[in-house]
């Protein structure tokens, strides 16, 4: 294999990107020189997924520019293309064809139309040799692919990429379903590979493993490079610090002090609702809920009138929690259970259940799991209602009517004319709407997924208000968020989860965000299983 | 049925791995050929000339535009993504008009005719992989548009039935010694075929339908794989339309239409998925076969017309059950292996 002698490998500058409204890359930097492993951190949305994809041909950029030894160019072609540099990805989803063998799945899209890339003969060697790198050494590469663990169509994706000429592995978060030794063994060739020449960019939602492997680590924040670090004199604090955008107090902000959240209105808000549930009775409680075969089980309460948020990197386990919370998802075991007045506890066996014991979920994705596009405001408002306000099924629509003006009102939400089609509406008024729908139900428990995720500054906090207006009524609000600072505002204590269990339960109050990129990133924080104890 | 289908999983460690591979990827067709298999004996039993050479070439004469329209629209449902190609009936139907009506009163009689078919085929089929891959049109609605536009312009060029047909082309209910004449034909189209599956194109076409965006980001040409991909449709669609205007020995343009329903019937019965992804050409043949089978068959006893109708939606329906059992028990007999 030829090395480009090259003092960098790749350099990309001031490269940005936007979907629509959101930007999802602003201005990212970064060099990865040869027989270098790089890593590149950052939370969920910093835009590593999407300079990946700029990076292995799928997306191409809107501006900056990128440097693959020495040439200079705008974007690269294809995924065809990249490859054909040198460039090898192995995707944050484990991409395969499910009904093709091992060995076709290996060299896929390195044949022409018509024409094999290798022979036949040389492709099975090839293809052992890829496989048993990666500590295979017993897979038949004739088996079909839908036949294999999850973990080997992992690592079959991984020897796709390398059986390639490549001089840069690009690896997005590839090593979810591998075990500890399947691990071990790939960063063993990794590692060999970087005494080669070669260079490695990987993206992991294990800090232990960034740390541990990586020579520079490259940390993104909204799409913008922040920082590049040497490993020698990165701590882990430092990263996180770099990742929450808060740097310069990262090392020294402790889990007792948070400076910088200012205590205004919201906090006094929060607090008045923070009483509330200490004096409130638990009303929903995970026993010993286990998640995936291999996580923890969780076992935690909610009370009356308390929020308690869930935080996460991307797949780590909140989704299915919630799920199981409002009986969409039945838990590999243990149960979710909603306590009666009289302490007695039901359990959630399934989304009706769920309904009937007031606990309502409201979904992440507006446009396919909430709205019916082409009915009215009043309409997606009143979906939920009919069920109670109707006589022998003659609908009660005046009482609907009463309802839906008493929320509008009281709650300062809706300006909108009833009678408008759900769809001319904001994506803000069309939340309010949504969430509308769930409290005229009036609910003991409200769990909602990402609820402001798309929402304008000014409408997140008439929703704040409404949520902690709830809590103040005696509703227990679950509350799953993509960003810390709306969960360390807005909830009293938070329940990080790391591959499918909670690792640490933050009181809201006396923690930082570094904290909970801490905890995100696997750390066992020092408070937190006690206070999960405490919590559950 | 599960112990059934990992028996037979056994004795196939004992293969080479090739063959291996080319028995786990034809299994699809233990459905089609079991099939083909009770049909063939039924027939048989029913009408005993049935099994005479003349009557067997004059079979194989009648069933081969429905064998060849099904492999036709096989490859763009193989390719997934809603992939379809219902222009295949109408597109056949248009080559007997184009022979009897054009061709042919332009003075071209000699079988210079096959070239011309065949890529006017070529080319009608990469219309619509265009349309498919790079317009981005979906299939069911690119390809309906093109099933009205030859069936339009089919009646339009000759509205009455007739034209004249080169002698070569009508005999092809004949044989060449014991061997049918359609026998050739189809014996050419394996060929080709088999050449092509010797490279890469299986692959290519398969991992496609199977995954798309594994496909694309694994580096196979997506857009290009479907335009040839709706190209070798569109020949086989327009081979079958040479064979029919020997049959009916005249150009037609409403003969074509039906077939793109048989075709889509006969490739439910040919055990191929029409999310894409698994199957084979194969399967198409011999859904065509057995569907030509089952009319064979009512017909020799006397059922009326409108019942064979009946009885193709029951199979067709019993076939795809089937299908779905099969692949639900060897999914699951593969997952219990697993542990």
């Amino acid at each position: 294999m030829t090395t480009v002698d090259v003092a960098s490998r790749l350099d990309i500058t001031d490269l940005s990107r936007s979907f629509g409204e959101t930007k999802a890359l602003r201005s990212a930097t970064l060099r990865v020189a040869p027989g270098e492993i790089h890593s590149l951190a950052g939370e969920n949305g910093s835009g590593k997924s999407t300079l990946i994809k700029i990076l292995s041909g799928v997306l191409r950029p809107d501006s900056g520019t990128l440097t693959w030894e020495g040439d200079v160019m705008r974007h690269l072609a294809s995924p065809a293309s990249a490859q054909a540099m040198g460039i090898s990805t192995v995707f944050q989803e484990t991409l395969f064809a499910p009904e093709m063998t091992v060995r076709d799945n290996i060299f896929l899209g390195t044949d022409g139309l018509f024409r094999y890339g290798r022979r036949k003969g040389a492709e099975l060697e090839v293809a052992r040799q890829a496989l048993s790198d990666l500590g295979l050494d017993g897979l038949d590469p004739d088996r079909p692919m839908w036949m294999l663990s999850l973990a080997e169509r992992q690592l079959v994706t991984i020897a796709r990429a390398i059986v390639r000429p490549w001089r840069l592995l690009i690896l997005d978060e590839s090593t979810s379903a591998l075990d500890a030794s399947q691990r071990d063994r790939l960063f063993d060739y990794l590692r060999l590979a970087r005494s080669e020449g070669k260079s490695v960019l990987f993206t992991s939602h294990r800090m232990d493993e960034v740390l541990g492997l990586a020579d520079r680590i490259t940390v993104l924040r909204q799409g913008t490079t922040v920082a590049t670090l040497a490993v020698g004199e990165a701590s882990r604090r430092s990263v996180l610090g770099h990742m929450s955008g808060r740097a310069d107090t990262a090392d020294i902000v402790s889990a007792t002090s948070a400076p910088y959240l200012e205590a205004g209105g919201l906090e006094a808000a929060r607090q008045a609702a923070g009483q509330a549930a200490a004096a409130g009775t638990p009303v929903l409680r995970a026993e010993e809920l286990t998640l995936r075969p291999s996580s923890r089980p969780i076992s935690l309460e909610v009370r009356a009138g308390e929020i308690l948020g869930l935080a996460g990197l991307e797949g780590q386990g909140q989704v299915e929690f919630v799920e199981c919370l409002s009986g969409l998802r039945k838990p590999v075991s243990g149960q979710s259970a909603a306590l009666g007045a009289n302490g007695a506890a039901h359990s959630v066996r399934s989304y009706g259940t769920a309904n009937r014991l007031g606990i309502r979920y409201v979904p992440r994705d507006r446009r396919h799991e909430g709205l019916f596009a082409p009915l009215s405001v009043f309409d997606n408002f009143a979906i939920t209602l009919w069920s109670e306000f109707n006589w022998l099924g003659v609908l009660r629509r005046q009482q609907v009517r009463k309802r839906f003006a008493d929320f509008s009102e009281s709650s300062r939400l809706v300006s909108a004319s009833p009678a408008r089609a759900i769809s001319t509406l904001s994506g803000g008024n069309q939340q309010k709407i949504l969430l509308g729908r769930w409290v005229a139900m009036r609910p003991r428990v409200l769990v909602v997924n990402d609820p402001l995720r798309g929402v304008d500054a000014n409408t997140k906090e008439e929703l704040y208000g409404l949520f902690r207006r709830l809590a103040a009524d005696g509703v227990a609000i679950i509350y799953l968020s993509t960003e810390i600072t709306e969960l360390l505002t807005l909830t009293d204590q938070i329940a990080v989860f790391h591959e499918g269990s909670v690792v640490a339960m933050l009181p809201s109050e006396t923690s930082s965000d570094t904290d909970v990129v801490a905890a995100m990133f696997g750390d066992e924080h020092p408070g937190g299983p006690q206070q999960a104890g405490a919590g559950g | 049925m599960a112990s059934v289908l990992s028996g037979r999983a056994r004795p196939q460690a004992a293969l080479t791995p090739a063959v291996r591979q080319v028995v786990q990827r034809n299994s699809y067709i233990a459905v089609p050929l079991t099939l083909l298999v009770v049909l063939f004996i039924a027939n048989a039993i029913v009408q005993p000339q049935f099994l005479s050479q003349q009557s067997w070439a004059a079979s194989m004469a009648v069933l081969c535009p429905t064998v060849l329209t099904a492999m036709a629209v096989t490859l763009p449902i193989l390719s997934g993504n809603g992939g379809i190609d219902l222009s295949v009936g109408p597109l056949a139907g248009f080559i007997t008009v184009l022979i009897a009506a054009v061709l042919v009163p332009a003075g071209i009689t000699s079988q210079v005719i096959i070239p011309i078919v065949i890529a006017f085929g070529l080319l009608s089929g990469a219309i619509n992989g265009v349309l498919v891959a790079y317009v981005r049109l979906p299939a069911i609605i690119a390809t309906l548009g093109m099933y009205l536009f030859y069936q339009g312009l089919g009646t339009e060029v000759l509205p009455e039935a007739g034209g004249s047909v080169p002698v070569w082309l009508t005999k092809l209910d004949g044989s060449y010694g014991p061997i049918p004449a359609v026998w050739v034909v189809f014996a050419v189209i394996a060929v080709v075929w088999l050449l092509l599956t010797r490279g890469s194109y299986p692959r290519n076409l398969l991992s496609v339908g199977g995954d798309e965006r594994a496909a694309y980001t694994a580096g196979v040409h997506v857009n290009r794989l479907r335009v040839v991909t709706y190209a070798f449709g569109g020949a086989l669609a327009a081979i079958a339309g040479l064979m029919l205007t020997g049959l009916i020995q005249g150009g037609d343009g409403t003969v074509g239409p039906p077939y793109t329903i048989s075709a889509l019937t006969a490739v439910a019965l040919g055990g191929i998925s029409l999310a894409g992804g698994r199957g084979g050409l194969l399967g198409g043949a011999l859904g065509g076969a057995v569907l030509f089978l089952i009319q064979e068959l009512l017909t020799d006893a006397k059922v009326s017309v409108y019942s064979v109708s009946v009885v193709n939606g029951i199979v067709l329906i019993a076939a795809l059950a089937l299908n779905g059992t099969v692949e639900y028990l060897r999914r699951k007999s593969a997952a219990a292996k697993r542990g």
